[in-house]
C-alpha cells in the first residue's frame, strides 16, 4: 500500500526507471538516479520515490454511505417540489392550495412549535409560524425562504430529463434572486399576510432552500462553460500544436542552415509560417483571456482576474521560450549559396579522403621503396650533409606546408610518417620510431630536393621578368611610391615576412589550424633541427646575400601551389619588397646596389600591379604546368591544387597561415618595429651564414665556404658592425639557421647580377647554380 | 538521498495526477513554504497552476473551472477548513494530500463533508519538511525547547518532520542519539514510537546497511552559530538572513523594489548552485555589494578569532569601538564557553567590560544563558578536550593555520562526529543507540538531525564529506538553520539564562566592583 515504486520489486536487477540502465546495487542505481536525472522533470508515471498512502477508498466509502443520504435527501425534496408545482397555482384557489400543499408533505403542528428553530424567536401572533412546504417545519417569516417557479421548474425538469430544454442557465440565478426580491416587495405591499398568495410562488425553510440551490448550481455548472475555459481549451490546443510542429521545424531549419537538401525551403517556410501564426493566436487568445470580463459592470473578483493574469503570463513565457528557439530560414538565395558551399565542402572531404587514401597508399609502396634507394646516392647525400639538406628543407617544405600541406602527397607523407611516429613513441616502439624517422629523413630529402628544383625553374623564370621590369620599374621613384605605400605595406609587409618564414608560422600560426601540422613542425624539429624555433621570427632577413636563396625559394613554393588571385600581391612582394624595405632604412649602401631592385617591388600595387601581376600568373600557370614533373608524386593531387586555388576551405591551414594570421596579427607592429628587427634580421643572416660556413667546412666544401664567406661579409657592411660577426660564434645556432640556408653554389651567384645584396635575382640563380651542381 | 529532489517529486506527482487543465494549488501557511522551496513560479506556471490559494483565506472565488490540489499539512485547523471548503466547493475537483500521517478519523469526517462528491484523491505525500539544500532540511522551528527539555507541540511536529523526510526518502533507520541531551532522547523515542506504529508505512526494501539517524543536540556545539560563517550562503545568511530561501532587502536603503525579496535558490540560480558552497572570499568580487559588507566584519572577526587564547586581546577588542555590541557579545560568550572552568577565568573582568562599552542588558544576559545552554556541563562530549588553556586554544583554532584558506578557520565540531560515525568510532556510551540492536557495519546513509538548529557551515561540512567519502550518504536537518542572531534567539527562547551558578557569581561580582 505504501509503496508504489521500486522497480527492483517487478523486475530483475537494478533497473533506472528513466532509462532502464541496469545498476550494480541498489546504492548506485540510487545514486545514479540522483545524479542522472536530478534535473529532469520527473513524470515517470505513477512512479515516485518517495513513500506515499492513499485513503481514496477509505475516504470512499464514507463518502458512499454518506452520499446515499444526501441524495436521497434531494431526491425527496425535488419530487415533492415536482408535486407542489404539477398544478396550476396561479388560477387555483389559496385554498385549495393550501389542501394540495399539505399533502404532499405532513405538517407540523404548531402547538409543537413555541420558537423558530432556526432563530430562536417566540412565535406569537404578531411572529406567525409559516411552515416549509417541502419538509412541513415551521419557522418564522424572517427565516422563510420562497422558491420561485422558474427555479422550481428548473429543478424538476433537470431531474426529469436532463436532455430537454429548459430556462437558460444564465437566467436562472436572475430569476431567482430577482423573484425573491420581488417577493419581498410584494409581500410587504400586501397588507395581510393572511391573505398572501403563493401563486407563484413556494415556501420553505432555509435547510431546503439550501439544497435545492446547491443542486441548482450542480445544474448550472453542468451545462455552463464559462467564456475563460473555452479560451483557455483554444489556447491550450495551441500550444500542443507549438510542441508538435516547432521541434519539427528546427530540425528543417537546421538542416537547410547546413545547406543540406533533405528538406524543401518552400515546406520550411510554409512551417514557419504557420507555427508564427500560432504563436499568434496564442498571443491573441491570452491577451483575450486577460482582458475578459473586465468591462463588466461589477468587475470580476480579484482571483479571476489574476487567473488570466497568470494564464497571460504563462502564455507570454511559453512564447517567449520557444520562440527564442526557432532559427530563422536562409533567404532562397543564402540557401543557394549555403547549398553551393556544402557541394563544396563535401567534395573537398571526398578528395581529401581520396588523397589521404592515396598518400597512404603510396606511403606504403615508398616504405617497401626506401630502403632499396637508401643504398644509393641518396643514402651518401644523406650522410654527408644531412642537417643541411634538412635545412634547406626547412624552407620549401614549410613553404608547401604553409601554403597547402594537405595537397602535396609528399608532405602528406611525411605528415603520416610524423604522425606514426608519434604513435611508435606512445607506444614505446623504439625499433619502429627509428626506422620511420629514417623513412622521414629520406622523404624530407626527397621533398626538399623536390621543391629547390622548383624553386629553381621558378626564380629562372623570375629572373628573366624581373629584367624585363626592372626597366620600367627604374623609371619610378621608388622612395614616393614606399612612402605611399607605407600604410598598405605596414600591413602586408609582415605578413609576406610571415608568409616566407615559415619556420614561424608553422608553430604558431598553424598550430590552431591542423594538429597534424603541428606534429610535423615538431617531428621535424626533433628530427633536424632543434633549435629551429630560436631562429624564427627574424630569418626572413633579405640583406645578406644568401637571403635571396631562401627566399626566393619561397615563391617557387608558393607559386606551385598558391592561389594567385588572393595572395597574388604578396607574392609579388615577398621576394624584392621584403628585402628591400628593411635594406632602405638600415642601411644606405645596401640600398643604393639595391635600389634598382626595391624599386620593383615597391612600384605600388596601384599602379603596378596589374603589370606584375600578369607576369606572375603566367609564372602560376607555368609552375602549375612545371611543376608537376618536379613533383611527380603530386600528379594525383591536381584536383586539390586547383581547388585550393579557387576556393579556400574555412578551416584550412592554408589559408590560415598565409593571410588571416600573419596579416591580423602583424599590421599593428608594421613600421615602426621595422629597424629593430632588421638588425636583428641581419645579425641572423650572419649566424646563418656562419652557420653555414662551418657546416660547409665540415663537409669539406671548401668553395662553398669561401663563397659564403663573402656574402657574410657582404651582410655584415650593412649593419655597420665588424663585431657582430665576432659575436656570432659558433654555437648551437649553427644547426638551426642552417635549416634555413639551402647548400647555395656561390659560383653560380656570384655571376647573378644582385648577389652583392639581397637581391631578389639572386636567389634564382643561386638556387639553380646549386641544381647543377 | 535528495530532500528536495523527494519534495519535488511529491509536488510533480501531485500536478502531474490532477490531469490537464486549469488549476489551482491550495496550501496551508507551512506547506506554502515546502512548495516554494522546490518549485519556482515559472516553472510551476508551465504544469498549469495559475493560482496559490491558502486554505485559511476567506476571499476565495467560487471558480468552478478550476481544479484544486490541496496540499496541507494533517493539522485539525486544517482538516476543519477542509471540511467547509468540501460543503460548498469552490472548484470542480480536488485533489487532496496531507503532508503527513492522517487519522482516519478525519478521513471519515472530510468524506461526510464531500456530499457533492468533488474529491477525487486523497493522498499522504510525506513532504512535511522545509528542503534547502539536496542534503539539507529545516524545519523552521524557532525555540524548539523550553529550558532542557522540548515544547510538546515543537516537539510533535519535529517528530511529524522527521518521520516525513524518513519516509520521503524512504528508510526505516537505527536510531543514535547524543546521550547528554534529554531532548535528544525523548525525540529519538517519538520518532522509534511512529515507526512502530505505523510500520506498515516503513517497510521498505532492506539494505544490507540499514541508513542510520544520528539525533544531536545543538548544546553539544554552541560554538558554530556564533562564529562567522564563511560559504555564500552562510554569509548571506548571516549578514541578511534567508529565510525558505529568501532574502529580504527590503531594509537595504535604496534597493529597487524587484529586489525587496530575493529569492536564493539552488535549483534554479545557477551562480547560487554553483557558489553556495563556495568560500565567500573566492566570490566575493561576484558580489560587490556583500562583499563590502564583508569586508567590513572580515578583520575582526578574524582578529577575534586569532587573539581569543590571548586575554588581553579579547579586552582589547573589546575596547574597540568598532567592534558592535553584538559583536563584543560574541567575542565573550566564545571566550565564556572555552573558558567556562578554567582557574584564571577572568569572564567577570569581561562582562565588567561589556558593561562599560555600553552592551545592553539583553546580550550581557545572553553570555550566561549560551554558557548555559552550551556550557561544558551540558555538552556530553569533549568539545575541548585537553584542559590547559594553550591546548584548548590550539584545538579551537585547529585548521586556523596551515589551511590553504585562510578563511575557512573552523571546523565545526559535526566534522568529527560524523567522521568518525563514517568510520565506526563513534563512542556508543555517549552516542548510544535507541533499542538493542545495533550497527556492525559502517553506516551508509546518516540522516543527522540536530534539535536547536543547524547552521550552513554543518551544511559545508555535511557536503564536503558526501562529496569526499564514496558510498556515504549524509543528510543533515535541524529545527532551522541558523545564523548567530537567529541562534542567540534560540537560547533566548529557551528561557535557560539567568539560572547559572556563573551568572549569579558575575552579577554580583561586577556589581561589587562597580
Amino acid at each position: 500500500m505504501a509503496s508504489l515504486d521500486d522497480p527492483g520489486e517487478v523486475r530483475e536487477g537494478f533497473l533506472c526507471p528513466l532509462c532502464l540502465k541496469d545498476l550494480q546495487s541498489f546504492y548506485q542505481l540510487q545514486t545514479h538516479y540522483e545524479e542522472e536525472h536530478s534535473g529532469e522533470d520527473h513524470d515517470v508515471k505513477g512512479q515516485i520515490k518517495s513513500a506515499v498512502r492513499s485513503h481514496l477508498s477509505d475516504f470512499k466509502k464514507h463518502r458512499a454511505a454518506r452520499i446515499d443520504h444526501y441524495v436521497v435527501e434531494v431526491n425527496k425534496l425535488i419530487i415533492r417540489l415536482e408535486k407542489l408545482t404539477a398544478f396550476d397555482r396561479t388560477n387555483a384557489e389559496s385554498a385549495k392550495i393550501r389542501a394540495i400543499e399539505k399533502s404532499v408533505v405532513p405538517w407540523v403542528n404548531d402547538q409543537d412549535v413555541p420558537f423558530c428553530p432556526d432563530c430562536g424567536n417566540k412565535f406569537s401572533i404578531r411572529n406567525r409560524r409559516h411552515h416549509c412546504r417541502l419538509c412541513g417545519s415551521i419557522m418564522c417569516k424572517k427565516c422563510m425562504e420562497l422558491i420561485s417557479l422558474p427555479l422550481a421548474n428548473k429543478l424538476t425538469s433537470a431531474s426529469k430529463d436532463s436532455l430537454s430544454s429548459h430556462t437558460s442557465p444564465s437566467q436562472s440565478p436572475n430569476s431567482v434572486h430577482g423573484s425573491r426580491r420581488g417577493s419581498i416587495s410584494s409581500v410587504s405591499s400586501v397588507s395581510s399576510v393572511l391573505d398572501e398568495k403563493d401563486d407563484d410562488r413556494i415556501r420553505c425553510c432555509t435547510h431546503c432552500k439550501g439544497t435545492l440551490l446547491k443542486r441548482e448550481q450542480q445544474i448550472d455548472e453542468k451545462e455552463h462553460i464559462p467564456d475563460i475555459v473555452k479560451l483557455y481549451e483554444k489556447l491550450q490546443l495551441c500550444m500542443e500544436k507549438v510542441d508538435q510542429k516547432a521541434p519539427e521545424y528546427i530540425r528543417m531549419a537546421t538542416s537547410l542552415n547546413a545547406g543540406e537538401t533533405t528538406y524543401r525551403l518552400e515546406h520550411a517556410n510554409d512551417l514557419r509560417v504557420e507555427v508564427q501564426k500560432v504563436y499568434e493566436l496564442i498571443d491573441a487568445l491570452s491577451k483575450k483571456i486577460l482582458t475578459l470580463g473586465l468591462n463588466q459592470d461589477p468587475p470580476p473578483h480579484p482571483n479571476t482576474l489574476r487567473l488570466q493574469r497568470m494564464i497571460r503570463y504563462s502564455a507570454t513565457l511559453f512564447v517567449q521560450e520557444k520562440l527564442l528557439g526557432l532559427m530563422s530560414l536562409p533567404t532562397q538565395e543564402q540557401f543557394e549559396e549555403l547549398k553551393k558551399r556544402k557541394e563544396e565542402m563535401e567534395r573537398k572531404k571526398m578528395l581529401e579522403k581520396q588523397a589521404s587514401l592515396e598518400s597512404q597508399r603510396r606511403l606504403e609502396e615508398r616504405r617497401s621503396d626506401l630502403p632499396s634507394r637508401a643504398n644509393g646516392e641518396v643514402v651518401y647525400l644523406r650522410r654527408g650533409s644531412a642537417p643541411l639538406r634538412k635545412a634547406e628543407g626547412w624552407l620549401p617544405l614549410s613553404g608547401g606546408q604553409g601554403q597547402s600541406e594537405d595537397l602535396d602527397p609528399l608532405l602528406q607523407q611525411i605528415h603520416n610518417i610524423t604522425s606514426f611516429i608519434k604513435q611508435a613513441k606512445a607506444a614505446g616502439r623504439t625499433d619502429e620510431v627509428r626506422t620511420l624517422q629514417e623513412n622521414l629523413r629520406q622523404l624530407q630529402d626527397e621533398y626538399d630536393q623536390q621543391q629547390t628544383e622548383k624553386a629553381i625553374e621558378l626564380s629562372r623564370k623570375q629572373a628573366e621578368e624581373e629584367d624585363l621590369q626592372r626597366e620600367q620599374l627604374q623609371r619610378l621613384c621608388e622612395r614616393e611610391w614606399e612612402r605611399e605605400r607605407e600604410q598598405f605595406q605596414a600591413a602586408s609587409l609582415h605578413t609576406r615576412t610571415r608568409s616566407l618564414d615559415f619556420r614561424e608560422i608553422r608553430p604558431f600560426q598553424l598550430e590552431p589550424s591542423t594538429e597534424p601540422c603541428t606534429h610535423l613542425a615538431h617531428a621535424l624539429d626533433l628530427g633536424s633541427s632543434p633549435v629551429q624555433s630560436s631562429a624564427t621570427p627574424k630569418t626572413p632577413s633579405p640583406s645578406s646575400a644568401l637571403e635571396p636563396i631562401r627566399v626566393w625559394s619561397g615563391p617557387p613554393a608558393l607559386g606551385q601551389e598558391f592561389l594567385p588571385q588572393s595572395t597574388m600581391s604578396q607574392q609579388r612582394e615577398v621576394p624584392s619588397l621584403n628585402p628591400f624595405e628593411e635594406e632602405d632604412s638600415s642601411s644606405p649602401t645596401a640600398e643604393v646596389s639595391t635600389s634598382p631592385r626595391a624599386a620593383e617591388p615597391s612600384c605600388g600595387p596601384p599602379s603596378h600591379i596589374l603589370k606584375e601581376y600578369n607576369p606572375f600568373e603566367e609564372e602560376e600557370e607555368e609552375v602549375a604546368v612545371a611543376g608537376n614533373p618536379f613533383t611527380n608524386s603530386n600528379s594525383p593531387a591536381p584536383n586539390p591544387f586547383s581547388e585550393e586555388d579557387e576556393r579556400p576551405v574555412p578551416g584550412n591551414p592554408f589559408e590560415e597561415a598565409t593571410c588571416t594570421n600573419p596579416f591580423e596579427m602583424d599590421s599593428d607592429s608594421g613600421p615602426e618595429g621595422e629597424e629593430p628587427i632588421e638588425e636583428e634580421l641581419l645579425l641572423q643572416q650572419i649566424d646563418n651564414i656562419k652557420a653555414y660556413i662551418f657546416d660547409a667546412k665540415q663537409c669539406g666544401r671548401l668553395d662553398e665556404v669561401e663563397r659564403t664567406a663573402f656574402a657574410g661579409q657582404m651582410a655584415t657592411p650593412n649593419l655597420e658592425r665588424d663585431d657582430y660577426i665576432g659575436n656570432v660564434s659558433g654555437g648551437g645556432c649553427f644547426k638551426a639557421n642552417l635549416d634555413v640556408l639551402p647548400p647555395p653554389t656561390p659560383s653560380q651567384s656570384t655571376g647573378s647580377p644582385g648577389l652583392q645584396v639581397p637581391d631578389c635575382p639572386a636567389a634564382p640563380a643561386l638556387a639553380a647554380g646549386r641544381s647543377l651542381l | 538521498m535528495n530532500v528536495v529532489l523527494a519534495v519535488k517529486q511529491y509536488i510533480s506527482k501531485m500536478i502531474e495526477d490532477s490531469g490537464p487543465g486549469m488549476k489551482v494549488l491550495l496550501m496551508d501557511k507551512e506547506t506554502t513554504g515546502i512548495v516554494s522551496m522546490v518549485y519556482t513560479q515559472s516553472e510551476i506556471l508551465q504544469k498549469e497552476v495559475y493560482l496559490f490559494e491558502r486554505i485559511d483565506s476567506a476571499n476565495r472565488e467560487v471558480m468552478k473551472h478550476l481544479k484544486a490540489i490541496c496540499f496541507l499539512r494533517p493539522t485539525k485547523e486544517n482538516v476543519d477548513y477542509l471540511i467547509q471548503e468540501l460543503r460548498r466547493p469552490k472548484y470542480s475537483i480536488y485533489f487532496i494530500y496531507f503532508s503527513n500521517v492522517i487519522s482516519k478519523s478525519d478521513v471519515k469526517s472530510l468524506a461526510e463533508a464531500d456530499e457533492q462528491e468533488v474529491v477525487a484523491e486523497v493522498q499522504e505525500f510525506y513532504g512535511d519538511y522545509i528542503a534547502v539544500n539536496p542534503h539539507l532540511f529545516s524545519l523552521n522551528i524557532l525555540g524548539c525547547c523550553q529550558g532542557r527539555n522540548w515544547d510538546p507541540a515543537q516537539l510533535s511536529r519535529t517528530t511529524q518532520g522527521l518521520t516525513a523526510l524518513l519516509l520521503s526518502l524512504k528508510k526505516c533507520p537505527m536510531i543514535r542519539y547524543q546521550l547528554s541531551s534529554e531532548a535528544a532522547k525523548r525525540l529519538a523515542e517519538c520518532v522509534k514510537q511512529v515507526i512502530t506504529k505505523e510500520y506498515e508505512l516503513f517497510e521498505f526494501r532492506r539494505t544490507e546497511v540499514p541508513p542510520l539517524l544520528l539525533i544531536l543536540d545543538r548544546c553539544d556545539d554552541a560554538i558554530t552559530p556564533l562564529l562567522n560563517q564563511w560559504t555564500y550562503q552562510a554569509m548571506v545568511h548571516e549578514l541578511l538572513g534567508i529565510n525558505n530561501n529568501r532574502i529580504d532587502l527590503s531594509r537595504v536603503p535604496g534597493i529597487s523594489k524587484d529586489l525587496r525579496e530575493v529569492v536564493l535558490s539552488a535549483e534554479n540560480d545557477e551562480f547560487y548552485a554553483n557558489n553556495m558552497y563556495l568560500n565567500f572570499a573566492e566570490i566575493g568580487s561576484n558580489i560587490k555589494n556583500l562583499m563590502e559588507d564583508f569586508q567590513k566584519k572580515k578583520p575582526k572577526e578574524q582578529q577575534k578569532l586569532e587573539s581569543i587564547a590571548d586575554m588581553k586581546n579579547v579586552k582589547r577588542l573589546l575596547q574597540n569601538p568598532k567592534v558592535t555590541e553584538c559583536d563584543a557579545a560574541r567575542l565573550v560568550m566564545l571566550y565564556a564557553l572555552h573558558y567556562e572552568r578554567h582557574s584564571s577565568n577572568s569572564l567577570p573582568g569581561l562582562m565588567m567590560d561589556l558593561r562599560n562599552k555600553g552592551v545592553s542588558e539583553k546580550y550581557r544576559k545572553l553570555v550566561s544563558a549560551v554558557v548555559e545552554y552550551g556550557g561544558k556541563r551540558v555538552r556530553g562530549s569533549d568539545l575541548f578536550s585537553p584542559k590547559d588553556a594553550v591546548a584548548i586554544t590550539k584545538q579551537f583554532l585547529k585548521g586556523l593555520k596551515g589551511i590553504e584558506n585562510v578563511y575557512t578557520q573552523h571546523q565545526p565540531f559535526l566534522h568529527e562526529t560524523l567522521d568518525h560515525l563514517i568510520k565506526g568510532k563513534l563512542k556508543e556510551n555517549l552516542y548510544p543507540y535507541l533499542g538493542p540492536s545495533t550497527l556492525r557495519d559502517r553506516p551508509q546513509d546518516i540522516i543527522v538531525f540536530v534539535i536547536g538548529g543547524a547552521t550552513y557551515e554543518e551544511a559545508l561540512t555535511v557536503y564536503n564529506l558526501n562529496r569526499t567519502t564514496p558510498g556515504v550518504r549524509i543528510v543533515l536537518g535541524g529545527t532551522t538553520v541558523h545564523n548567530t542572531k537567529s541562534f542567540l534567539e534560540e537560547v533566548l527562547s529557551s528561557g535557560l539564562h539567568g539560572r547559572s551558578k556563573e551568572s549569579s557569581q558575575v552579577t554580583s561580582r561586577s556589581a561589587s566592583r562597580r
